[in-house]
């Protein structure tokens, strides 16, 4: 077993120069928390990858999600972001629902 | 309600500026507290704006709102609505307060006061203040009637590529 591990160990580094990964805080409100059932999570991404990378993923495990995609807005470290905003490591984004305050 | 002393692990209760006051609170609004606080000796008109929990959503008879936010960004943004308006109008203070939580028939769930040497600009301040939080402000209500409960139609914020809260050029009232 302890050979096994090494060999395979031995291979990766030897093949794949892993790109960097970030970790970034991730936060639902209102009809998103219901959906994924959870308030906040922590994600590992490419390094760069844009907000939208990050809301696909939650798509594919989600696919009810795609309906809501178009009255979304995203934000990053509590700023509204384009989808197309990279990500580094440590921001906070937030996928959020029509405001409905007031 | 305190706002004189902010509890310091609670991210919601926490002053603008020295002559801003923004509130996110759980407990009830204290309409008092923010008119005290806009009111000044320079000022001749103080304009409030009390909304209030109606007992009606598109016919269906409401029982009762829970509202939750994105409480450290929409502290941010409502900071960035009371500095807008000071920019824009010649107004002198803004305090604007919104609860979160479970609401009941005719509680207020958000109240704005604005104070200005002249009742025009005041007027014109409440209004695009209470205006530009239910456009931008990252709050989020669930209706819940007698047979379910939904969450609130809202409105999307503008795109985000126009940058943080341009004030609108002379929106005409609607």
């Amino acid at each position: 077993m302890a050979l096994l591990t090494n060999h395979r160990e031995g291979y990766n580094s030897f093949v794949a120069p892993v790109s960097p990964t970030i970790r970034v805080k991730v936060l639902f409100f209102g009809r998103l928390k219901e959906i994924i059932g959870r308030a906040e999570d922590s994600v590992d991404l490419a390094e760069g990858a844009p907000i939208e990378a990050l809301f696909a993923r939650y798509g594919a495990s989600h696919p009810e999600l795609a309906g809501f995609r178009s009255s979304l807005v995203a934000s990053r470290n509590q700023e509204f972001a384009a989808w197309s905003t990279p990500l580094v490591s440590g921001d906070e984004v937030a996928f959020l629902p029509p405001v409905s305050g007031g | 309600m305190s706002t004189t002393a902010p509890k310091p692990n609670s991210a919601g209760l926490k002053a603008a500026t020295a002559d801003d006051l923004v509130l996110l609170i759980h407990d009830p609004i204290d309409p008092a507290t923010l008119i005290d606080h806009v009111r000044t000796a320079a000022d001749g008109a103080v304009v409030t704006f009390d909304g209030c929990v109606r007992n009606q959503s598109h016919g269906r008879r409401t029982l009762y709102l829970d509202y939750e936010a994105y409480e450290s960004m929409a502290v941010a943004k409502m900071r960035e609505i009371a500095a807008a308006a000071r920019a824009q109008f010649s107004i002198d203070r803004v305090a604007i307060a919104h609860r979160l939580g479970r609401l009941d028939i005719g509680e207020t769930s958000v109240f704005v006061a604005v104070s200005a040497p002249h009742r025009p600009a005041a007027f014109d301040a409440c209004r695009f203040a209470i205006d530009t939080l239910k456009r931008t402000v990252p709050i989020w209500k669930k209706e819940y009637f007698e047979d379910g409960a939904m969450w609130a139609d809202g409105e999307l914020p503008p795109p985000p590529l126009a940058g943080p809260l341009d004030t609108p050029k002379a929106k005409p009232a609607s």
